[in-house]
């Protein structure tokens, strides 16, 4: 044996017998002050971390989870979440009394519907709800700095372009726009009526053939710029407390009541305890105990409302009726054209569904048309069909404003409505089976210009009980179960 | 003494070895029957002033109704945690309980020791049942800083109370209460001594607590769970003041002119802690304040020293630890079906929950130290003594009754009264085992208002 391991061992003869040394780590060529010195460093080193100010922690906490418990979770950081946010704050009566948590799936807002909006804002509806909430609305953003405004911040600046919304009728729908008129003055909007000489007059470069009638409304309408709204909400409601968390609501926990209702059916009422927010690329989640939830998920509500069972009980049953808020893609069009109209340009609405506006100061538009029922584009992408401008948009276009024969699409986008397939109007408030989830969804295209007043009509219901300023008992879920819808009648 | 111990410490194997089905019944039933026997220590039989007694521990008049509190506590917390701590596997239920068992076996033996040397180890070892309680059962993540605040606290307090009674211990030679009681008052006139005499009190100053050092009250208070804060306002925090009372016997010359600034500082406290009561938004926060704005006025019953300030201090320590921890117990109730502590977001609970509005109403009503229930009796002899030691006080002490009556009011109103919000209009009804709780907790009082001499302490 000895002779194996002599015979094997390389050189030996002119080293010291194999042996171990003592260490157990590795050979180093520094002599021992020097790695006192080095322990010393990384001591000190690590030392610095520790001290207060700092943040390490001796638990590895994941970055970015919500809080334990929250009293307010809004799902959706939309404009109409994050709107719902800021007058939940500014409405609790003692400052830091209610924690708001507020759960966006994208922190790039990518798919998000309020950043993929046209942006426009009008008082022109038929329902006396509708024209109210764009006007406390555009009242709101006319005043955004006195009420978004945080120290040490640029102020707020909307781009808000007051060039009006000029609805275009035929024959067949002209008594429509007249009584639509009458409620909207009614009601406070400032609108005026216009015949077809009068409209030639006024936009020169329009074709009013087949127009009867208009309505162009002249104050407290116009574009924004959806994102700085969005933006300016988020800090200020960040700059009052509100947690932001970028997660995505994966599920509910909740308990649940049974009741025999009067015909001998059993009902599930329930109540949320937690809402589950799982993080980002992860499968950690947490659960975030709370006693109010506000659905504003937007385009995605519906998938939020299953989550709790709505839709899923039996055909004939209240739990049977689903959520019926549902993404649908739009598409938007930006096209050039040199010798368009000037700055005057509205937001033009022709009674064939065709709308345009001016985009900034170099002869862009944007264009677009809501497709029919049965054309509906597929929603599982945001591709942008060109085909459908060409085929239907254009010649729409170019037969009411003449200079659009000769354009160029310069480029397009599609975002998702959050359509009602209801009724096509907002749906605010309790559901009667699910005990403490508030319902702020289901704008279908209209949430963007609508979200100030219904951010103030939500933090009303929770804080004071009821509708204090708008009285929007009509938008409630009882009207999908009880099945009356009430629709807005347009002209188209 | 000992047939109320030993029946605490086999508690410990009922609640290891019950089979999980029986687990809740027979602790609840039990530690009934240990509560009822500790009744029997309020007949008092002995010509000595001790009763009870063995070679270690021994019940006084003072001590008594602290001890039948302690041992009436027990089964009402096992009540209050049936309900959220059932989600739990059935061998953390048992070590929740093993936890209030021992805690309740820490403070028999806290209260009836004779020894100060093991109260004091005793009133050490509460700290760690209710840390765990804290920090484990707790329910956000801020329990970890209020578990920190708590064990400081009482531990910086508490270090130099060690060091008084060793030298305490050097100079008398003794530690017993029986015999300290009878010695010829130490002659205290140097600075160490002033340092020793503020090294006796600060550890139950903070534990009672006086206002300047009451940070860790409201955040053990607020994250603790329902049983951790009912020990902790009810038991705990009289720790403090039944150490107090039995060290100012030693204390005496210095305590005329020493005892000055922590009697301004428990005034002031009653009225700041009441303000603050009155902007407060989370229910339980309110409550732990409104804690230490009654325990600042026992502070300062006990730290002038007359007889009615010692008997107005026990009566209001009994009468406040049975209303505020009936307080936890309601909003619990109102916690566990709302899922929230927020007052705005539950309130209007009288239109859903009538019954448990009487409860509260009640309790609210005890706590604003309405007439005739004892904690007007404790407060109104706690406030003639002060007047009698400065006509001042009077000031300060009927201001801190208004604003007591003012947040008692806002409590009330603002959790019961008004419209109720739509997303509370169902909520579960009130269990019975909900309204056996409260009952327990207020016929308590009740009764003691129809004869408080069993707990009036030495005035007797």
């Amino acid at each position: 044996m000895w002779r194996r391991l002599f015979a094997t061992a390389p050189a030996f003869r002119a080293q010291k017998a194999p042996c171990r040394s003592f260490k157990s780590s590795r050979r180093s060529d520094k002599d021992v002050f020097e790695e006192v010195e080095d322990q010393f460093r990384a001591f000190r080193k690590k030392a610095v971390k520790a001290m207060p100010g700092s943040d390490w922690s001796p638990f590895e906490l994941t970055p970015g989870l919500p809080p334990e418990r929250a009293d307010v979770v809004i799902i959706g950081g939309g404009v109409v979440g994050w709107s719902i946010a800021y007058w939940i704050k500014r409405k609790e009566r003692t400052r830091g009394a209610l924690r708001v948590v507020v759960v966006e799936k994208d922190p790039t807002y990518s798919q998000a519907s309020t950043v993929l909006s046209c942006g426009g804002i009008r008082q022109q509806f038929s329902l006396k709800e509708n024209i109210l909430l764009s006007l406390e609305s555009a009242d709101f953003l006319r005043n955004i700095n006195k009420h978004l405004w945080v120290t040490n911040e640029d102020p707020v600046d909307l781009q808000f372009n007051h060039s009006g919304y000029l609805f275009l009728a035929s024959e067949k729908s002209a008594h429509v726009m007249e009584e639509n008129y009458s409620t909207q003055r009614y009601a406070g909007a400032k609108v005026v009526l216009l015949s077809p000489s009068q409209l030639k007059e006024r936009f020169p470069w329009m074709n009013t053939e087949g127009v009867a009638l208009a309505s162009l409304g002249l104050e407290n309408e116009g574009w924004f710029d959806p994102w700085s709204l969005l933006n300016a909400f988020r800090r200020k409601a960040l700059s009052m407390g509100v947690y932001q968390c970028f997660g995505e609501v994966t599920g509910f926990r909740y308990s649940t009541q049974i009741a025999e209702v009067a015909e001998g059916d059993f009902v599930d009422f329930r109540r949320i305890k937690c809402v589950n927010v799982r993080m980002p690329n992860s499968l950690e989640y947490q659960p975030v105990e709370c006693p109010v939830v506000v659905n504003a998920a937007g385009a995605n509500s519906g998938k939020i409302a299953a989550m709790l069972g709505i839709g899923l009980g039996p055909e004939e049953s209240v739990s049977g009726i689903p959520f019926p808020v549902e993404p649908r893609k739009r598409f938007v069009y930006v096209v050039h054209c040199p010798d368009g109209p000037g700055l005057d340009t509205p937001f033009l609405i022709d009674y064939s569904g065709v709308y345009l506006r001016r985009e900034g100061l170099g002869g862009n538009y944007i264009a677009g048309m809501s497709p029919e029922e049965t054309e509906e584009p597929d929603i599982s992408n945001l591709d942008v069909d060109h085909e459908f401008f060409q085929e239907k948009v254009w010649h729409h276009l170019a037969h009411r404003i003449p200079a659009f024969e000769k354009l160029k699409v310069s480029s397009a986008w599609a975002g998702f409505y959050d359509y009602n397939t209801f009724d096509q109007n907002g749906i605010l408030g309790l559901h009667p089976l699910v005990a403490n989830m508030y319902f702020a969804t289901g704008f279908s295209g209209h949430g963007l210009q609508q979200s100030p007043a219904v951010g103030r009509a939500i933090a009303e219901l929770i804080l004071d009980r009821g509708y204090k300023t708008i009285d929007l008992s009509a938008f409630g879920i009882k009207r999908i179960i009880k099945k009356k819808p009430i629709l807005e009648r347009n002209i188209v | 003494m000992l047939k109320v111990l030993i029946p605490t410490i086999m508690l410990f194997p009922t609640i290891w070895l019950s089979s999980s089905k029986w687990l809740w019944t027979t602790t609840t039933m039990n530690s009934f029957l240990i509560a009822f026997i500790s009744l029997t220590w309020l007949k008092w039989t002995s010509d000595t002033g001790w009763n009870a007694s063995n070679s270690y521990m021994a019940a006084d008049p003072l001590s008594t109704p602290l001890l039948v509190l302690t041992c009436w506590l027990l089964p009402l917390m096992i009540l209050a945690s049936q309900n959220h701590i059932n989600s739990e596997p059935v061998n953390r239920q048992r070590m929740y309980i093993t936890l209030l068992a021992s805690l309740q076996t820490f403070m028999i033996m806290a209260f009836g020791a004779t020894k100060i040397i093991m109260f004091y180890i005793m009133f050490e070892a509460t700290l760690i049942p209710t840390l765990i309680i804290i920090t484990r059962w707790g329910n956000q993540a801020e329990r970890l800083n209020a578990g920190t605040y708590f064990l400081f606290y009482t531990l910086a307090g508490s270090l130099p109370l060690l060091v008084a009674l060793l030298l305490l211990q050097q100079s008398t030679g003794t530690l017993s209460m029986l015999v300290l009681q009878y010695s010829d008052p130490l002659l205290l006139n140097s600075w160490g001594h002033k340092i020793w005499w503020a090294g006796c009190l600060i550890a139950f100053l903070v534990k009672m607590p006086l206002y300047g050092m009451h940070l860790w009250l409201p955040k053990a208070h607020v994250e603790a769970p329902v049983a951790g804060s009912m020990i902790l306002a009810a038991v705990l925090l009289k720790l403090g003041g039944y150490g107090m009372m039995r060290m100012m016997v030693m204390l005496d010359p210095l305590s005329k002119q020493l005892a000055y600034p922590f009697i301004i500082l428990a005034l002031w406290g009653v009225i700041m802690t009441g303000l603050v009561c009155l902007r407060q938004t989370d229910l339980k926060s309110l409550i732990a304040y409104s804690s230490v704005g009654h325990m600042g006025l026992v502070a300062g019953g006990i730290l002038i020293q007359t007889p009615w300030g010692f008997t107005g201090a026990i009566i209001l320590m009994i009468a406040h630890g049975l209303t505020s921890s009936a307080l936890f117990c309601l909003a619990n109730t109102s916690y566990e079906r709302t899922h929230s502590r927020t007052m705005i977001l539950a309130r209007g609970l009288q239109m859903v929950l009538p019954l448990a509005t009487v409860w509260w109403f009640i309790a609210n009503l005890a706590n604003l130290a309405l007439p005739p229930l004892p904690n007007l009796m404790g407060e109104l002899m706690i406030i003639t003594a002060l007047f009698n030691w400065s006509p001042w006080t009077i000031i300060i002490t009927g201001m801190g009754t208004l604003i007591t009556a003012n947040y008692s009011l806002y409590m009330f109103l603002t959790s019961q009264r008004g419209s109720i919000p739509e997303h509370i209009t169902n909520l579960s009804p009130s269990h019975t085992r909900e309204h056996l709780l409260m009952t327990l907790h207020l016929i308590p009082i009740i009764l003691l208002m129809l004869k408080p001499e069993l707990m009036w302490g030495w005035c007797n």
